[in-house]
């Protein structure tokens, strides 16, 4: 009964999501002792990780700061990448292309800017924003309009495009970006990156995530569009009820072409962030999973911006701390994208848990006889 | 006692929220007609959903033939005999007429004695022995979707009686129906009669009743208040036990004052997506202080005239003209702004946003200008204050106020927001289409009361409905609507009732 | 030439498998974008059950391809549950669903295929390797110019696939039981009002999905990649929708579209061996069926119909 209060008052959203984590965290617990391994041992070690919690011992160079930069690292696109998947939810789309306009417009960023020694890092560092702006907005937009002018389900439409996307770039690296050592796309100039590497913060050499200021400034943009704005309230319009905002007077398919084309634009935020940030290479013909993970978070995060954030952190520190937990448990690495995957099954169940709740509290509204209540329209 | 083929004991039923029957006991004789009055919501439709098997009651009984029975699906019901022709049929479009009558209880045998397979040819066959036999001509293998209203209702006959069904329970059937088919509809019952069946009708309809019924059981707000014999109880008895109070049935109508023409209809044609006319040709003007009213049988363009009128269907040909200006190529929203308040067919789907609030509901023709808002950005008291300007002057029951989300307010209340915001804007040209669709007396009077306080004031009014009382009951002029085209446009005190109805029939002038 | 026929076939055919799958979830009114994961986790239960089998079988016994293929429809069946779950009985968002189950089943297949190699074979490996299938070749037909191609080094399955496929033309739309999936989707109120349980028939048509997947998706890691691994998601769960769309929710049409997809893809590669490009342009080609898919929705998706209550959860008390 506690549960069902919480679940259909004010804060339902964040009860939610907390319920999902939890759910989440059990499965998982339950997964890690049939493997015979303690969950919490593996929890701590997520977190050591992330540079949460110390660990034993560290290498020379790092530290528990540079293990929570590369966090933060981490964390910065993947909230980008989640507030784009969130900009075009609100209007009703689902933009599954996420991964593919990250890496375009990494990969377009790269090859013009990345690979330009002659510009400074003043100049270079915001002509890779605007570029991550430009291709995604663009890309986000070819969508957009694909949807409303041909009625594609966008769903198919971005998933062919990812694979289109994909092959594309990986071609092009192969033929004249190769690096021939790791098989992958030359580096991008320091110059260029988002991370400022090598910075010695004491005898640590640390990564400072420039990203991190984009991710949280977009974020809070995007919050107050949705909040305050007269383009927010019209394109949640059209995302809850399209037949009603075409009766409104509301322009339909500007509205699906801005918000697929912002959602794309801030994807393409987070491809720089990723590639000329959290990483300076390009590995062909692979998209970037964060892609995906972002509708993890988006869905946690209840489509919240802000919410978001926290939900990002969650899935980050699975994400980030996996590979220190796998060589200090010894459980498989890919363990994180299964709790992950996990932790999406339940998120996406939150209605079912709010619809659920809200049918105890009529039932004991009812039994107590309460007079005069509304008759729920169907 | 008696021969009772259907008695139902202290049926009670709830949903989230409502009781729908409240202890309600009833007798049902062999070979009589029984009707049950009541408003929408009354819960007339709910009775019959447990006798058809589609509800389980949560306590009370039910017998048929004297024996205890427990359905847990139609089918059992079916078994015994019990069939429903629904108020919204349950038909599947791309299905043939023959398909639809079988669903459920499709005649399959085995090929080769293995392979399993549906003998349609068997089933053509028999169905049409079946409508000749009931004079319901149907063609076996034409498909639903591009059948009229009256041969799908003749489908659902048929469903009950290829099951053959001995108890047929009919849900408002004749709310689809012209005058004439009405006629036709009743004539048919009155054969199932003669036949030995029983015949439960389930209607609003005061007059049908006294034309057809044996006995009447009145229904009000979940409970049994009477049962009545049909011959001996008077139409406005009727009423006033189904409304709870003295109800009168016409409206106070002051003389008309008509002013300039404000909407100008010119040679209208609106195609849908195969290309087909569904509004050809169509002329009328509409006066300040004049109710303009739309009759004919749903499907026959209504619903595409507003939308052309509102800016919502394209206008393949003609003009539309408002206040002398021509806006065929005006957005929706220049011309909501020019003056056009629309309340849609479809209220919930297309007026509202369900899960939103109220306020931000009762804001949608204002939220882009100020106060609402400046230069993009919302400002919220506006909002507020708006909302409860409303919510006092159109009495919408609410319980968390401006903030409660519409979906948790019942369908009357939703109506009257919808209702309330576009009156208020004071548009010049305000189009109603079915206003009072499933809406109780109470509301009804209130919305015919509100559509003629507009009319007062100067405002042009389109009136396009299925109920042909509110029609007449309303209308200064009545245009008749027939398959897209306007076969007769007159005042509406030079119109008989069937003289309408002849038209919306399609019998032109002679 | 005759290759192109012959590879055209081979992927084809396991597409439309997965097309005929998708086809009977959204023809019940259930919206299955879930493909993609459904074949993925055939697959995988597929490749397992060869890899556990081959050393107590014998390897290259070619049994042991029908016994995978029977584990794949198995697998895949149990893991649509939780779809039919999510949509069914929590009616959740079909189209989140269908999300969901794709990167729940690529994380699901990644992970448990690494820990069962560590408990096979000791070896983390994200793989299992596949028998080669042998192929055989029809003698006289495939002595016919050009179109011999379809009748040569085709796999059993092939068979098997086209087989199943006239059977589930026939099942859907001339039995009892198909007639009321297809009025699931289109109006599942009449199919209550009749009688029959709407849900319970959506759930059976959802698991027959998951099943076809699977066979599609244990087809595609014998034919197309040799193994099972992360690159069994392809995206060919999407195509074969994308064909289900342009086939207009009708299994022929959707044959139509599944042939032209693998005539393409095979045409496109023949083209790049013929003009001797190097290795790196087969990606470009690569890209063809995708880009296929999107100039053919471009053309087709306006007109097309979907069944008329396909994402729409099963209310009893809506009138």
């Amino acid at each position: 009964m506690f549960l069902s209060r919480r679940l259909t008052g004010k804060y339902a959203s964040l009860w939610v999501s907390l319920l999902a984590i939890l759910m989440t965290l059990a499965a998982a617990s339950i997964l890690l002792l049939t493997m015979g391994k303690n969950p919490l041992v593996a929890f701590r070690s997520f977190l050591q990780g992330c540079g949460m919690i110390p660990k034993e011992n560290y290498g020379g160079g790092s530290g528990m700061l540079t293990d929570l930069l590369d966090f933060l690292n981490y964390l910065a696109p993947l909230i980008l990448a989640s507030l784009a998947f969130i900009t075009a939810f609100k209007a009703g789309l689902f933009n599954i292309g996420i991964a593919g306009q990250m890496l375009l417009a990494g990969f377009t960023a790269t090859v013009l800017i990345g690979y330009n020694k002659g510009l400074s890092a003043v100049v270079a560092k915001p002509l890779v924003l605007l570029i991550g702006l430009a291709v995604g907005g663009m890309t986000g937009a070819l969508i957009g309009w694909l949807k409303y002018r041909f009625n594609i389900h966008e769903v198919v439409s971005t998933i062919m495009l990812n694979y289109i996307i994909s092959y594309l770039t990986g071609f092009f690296i192969n033929n004249n970006y190769v690096d021939m050592m790791t098989r992958n796309s030359k580096v991008c100039s320091p110059d260029s990156r988002l991370t400022l590497t090598n910075v010695m913060i004491g005898d640590l050499k640390c990564k400072i995530p420039l990203g991190l200021i984009i991710a949280i400034l977009i974020a809070l943009l995007v919050s107050f569009l949705f909040r305050k704005t007269v383009l927010g309230f019209e394109i949640k319009a059209v995302g809850q009820n399209r037949k009603c905002s075409e009766y409104t007077g509301i322009r339909v398919n500007r509205t699906i072409l801005l918000s697929m084309g912002f959602s794309g634009a801030i994807a393409g935020l987070a491809g720089v962030a990723y590639y000329l940030g959290y990483t300076n290479t390009i590995i062909p013909k692979t998209l970037p999973g964060m892609g995906y993970d972002s509708i993890s978070v988006a869905l946690l995060g209840s489509g919240a911006p802000i919410g978001s954030i926290f939900a990002a952190i969650v899935v980050s520190i699975f994400q980030q701390g996996a590979n220190y937990m796998s060589s200090t448990v010894g459980v498989a690495k890919e363990i994180a994208s299964l709790i992950t995957g996990i932790l999406l099954l339940f998120a996406s169940c939150g209605n079912y848990m709010k619809y659920k709740a809200a049918r105890k509290i009529q039932l004991a509204a009812d039994l107590r006889g309460t007079e005069g209540k509304e008759a729920k329209a169907s | 006692m008696g021969d009772y083929i259907v008695e139902m004991r202290h049926i009670t039923k709830r949903f989230p929220g409502i009781i729908a029957n409240d202890d309600v006991s009833l007798e049902i004789r062999k070979g009589e007609v029984y009707a049950l009055l009541g408003e929408n919501g009354a819960g007339k439709s709910t009775l019959m959903s447990i006798l058809f098997g589609t509800y389980e009651p949560d306590a009370g009984e039910i017998l048929v033939r004297g024996q205890k029975v427990h359905f847990h699906s139609s089918t059992d019901a079916a078994a015994c005999g019990i069939g429903m022709v629904h108020q919204h049929f349950k038909l599947v479009e791309p299905f043939t007429i023959a398909e639809n009558i079988v669903l459920g209880v499709e005649p399959e045998e085995k090929k080769l004695g293995i392979l399993p397979w549906v003998n349609m040819k068997k089933a053509n066959r028999q169905i049409s022995e079946l409508s000749r036999e009931y004079g319901l001509e149907v063609n076996p293998t034409d498909r639903i979707g591009e059948v009229p209203v009256s041969v799908r209702q003749r489908v659902e006959i048929l469903k009950m009686l290829y099951r053959g069904a001995e108890i047929m329970i009919f849900d408002e059937p004749t709310a689809v129906l012209t005058p004439q088919e009405i006629e036709f509809l009743l004539q048919i019952i009155d054969n199932l009669r003669r036949d030995g069946k029983t015949i439960i009708l389930i209607t609003h309809k005061i007059a049908e009743i006294k034309r057809i019924a044996d006995r009447c059981a009145i229904l009000r707000q979940g409970k049994l208040i009477d049962v009545r014999d049909v011959a001996d109880a008077s139409a406005q008895e009727l009423a006033d036990l189904m409304v709870g109070r003295q109800v009168s049935f016409t409206q106070e109508k002051t003389a008309p004052k008509y002013g300039e023409p404000v909407l100008e209809v010119q040679h209208l044609t609106v195609k849908n997506e195969h290309k087909f006319d569904v509004v050809k040709d169509v002329s009328f003007t509409v006066r300040s202080g004049e109710i303009f009213a739309i009759a004919g049988v749903s499907g026959n363009g209504q619903g595409e005239i507003a939308d052309a009128i509102a800016g919502l269907a394209k206008i393949a040909d003609g003009r539309v003209i408002l206040n002398g200006k021509e806006i065929n190529d005006f957005s929706v929203r220049e011309r909501c702004l020019g003056g056009i308040s629309y309340i849609p067919e479809d209220r919930q789907e297309t007026g509202t946003i369900p899960d939103m609030t109220l306020q931000e509901n009762l804001s949608l023709r204002e939220y882009f200008r100020e106060p609402f808002s400046r230069k993009g950005i919302l400002k919220p008291d506006p909002f507020r204050d708006y909302a409860e300007k409303l919510i006092g002057k159109y009495d919408i029951r609410c319980a968390q106020g401006p903030d409660t989300v519409l979906r948790s307010m019942s369908g009357g209340n939703q109506q009257k927001a919808i209702v309330g915001r576009e009156i208020e804007e004071g548009s010049r040209l305000i189009i109603f289409v079915q206003p009072t669709r499933g809406l109780d007396i109470g509301a009804i009077e209130n919305i015919h009361r509100q559509i003629l306080e507009e009319r007062e004031r100067g405002a042009a009014i389109l009136l396009i409905s299925l109920e042909l009382d509110e029609i007449m009951n309303l209308a200064d002029t009545i245009g008749v609507l027939y398959r897209g085209e306007i076969l007769k446009i007159d005042s509406a005190d030079r119109m008989t009732t069937q003289e309408v109805g002849r038209y919306m029939m399609g019998v032109k002038e002679a | 030439m005759n290759k192109v026929f012959t590879d055209g076939l081979s992927f084809a055919l396991p597409l439309l498998i997965i097309a005929v799958g998708a086809l009977y979830s959204e023809k019940s009114g259930v919206t299955n974008l879930a493909a993609e994961g459904f074949q993925g986790v055939g697959a995988f239960f597929g490749a397992l059950a060869a890899t556990l089998l081959a050393p107590v079988m014998g390897n290259g016994n070619q049994a042991i391809i029908y016994i995978a293929i029977l584990c794949a429809a198995i697998g895949g069946a149990l893991f649509s549950l939780i779809h039919g779950l999510l949509c069914i009985r929590f009616r959740a968002n079909q189209v989140i669903s269908g999300v969901v189950i794709n990167i729940l089943a690529v994380a699901l297949t990644a992970f448990f295929t690494s820990a069962a190699n560590t408990a096979i074979s000791g070896s983390a490996s994200n793989k299992f390797v596949l028998d080669v299938s042998t192929r055989f070749t029809v003698p006289l037909l495939s002595s016919i110019p050009w179109i011999g191609g379809i009748f040569t080094d085709m796999y059993p399955f092939e068979i098997i696939i086209a087989v199943l496929v006239v059977f589930l033309w026939y099942l859907l739309n001339r039995t009892r039981f198909g007639m009321r999936l297809r009025a699931c989707g289109e109006n599942p109120q009449a199919v209550d009002a009749a009688g029959a349980n709407v849900n319970r028939i959506r759930w059976i048509a959802v698991m027959i999905s998951g099943a076809l997947c699977g066979i599609g998706g244990i087809c595609f890691a014998y034919s197309m990649i040799g193994n099972f691994s992360p690159s069994i998601y392809q995206g060919f769960g999407y195509l074969a929708i994308a064909a289900m769309i342009f086939g207009n929710w009708k299994i022929g049409p959707t044959t139509l579209a599944c042939l032209i997809f693998g005539l393409a893809k095979s045409g496109g590669l023949q083209l790049c061996i013929a003009a001797k490009l190097p290795s790196n342009y087969m990606d470009l080609f690569l890209m063809l069926p995708y880009i296929l898919t999107l100039l053919l929705l471009v053309f087709f998706s306006k007109k097309n119909h979907p069944p008329k209550a396909v994402g729409e959860p099963f209310d009893k008390s809506k009138r």
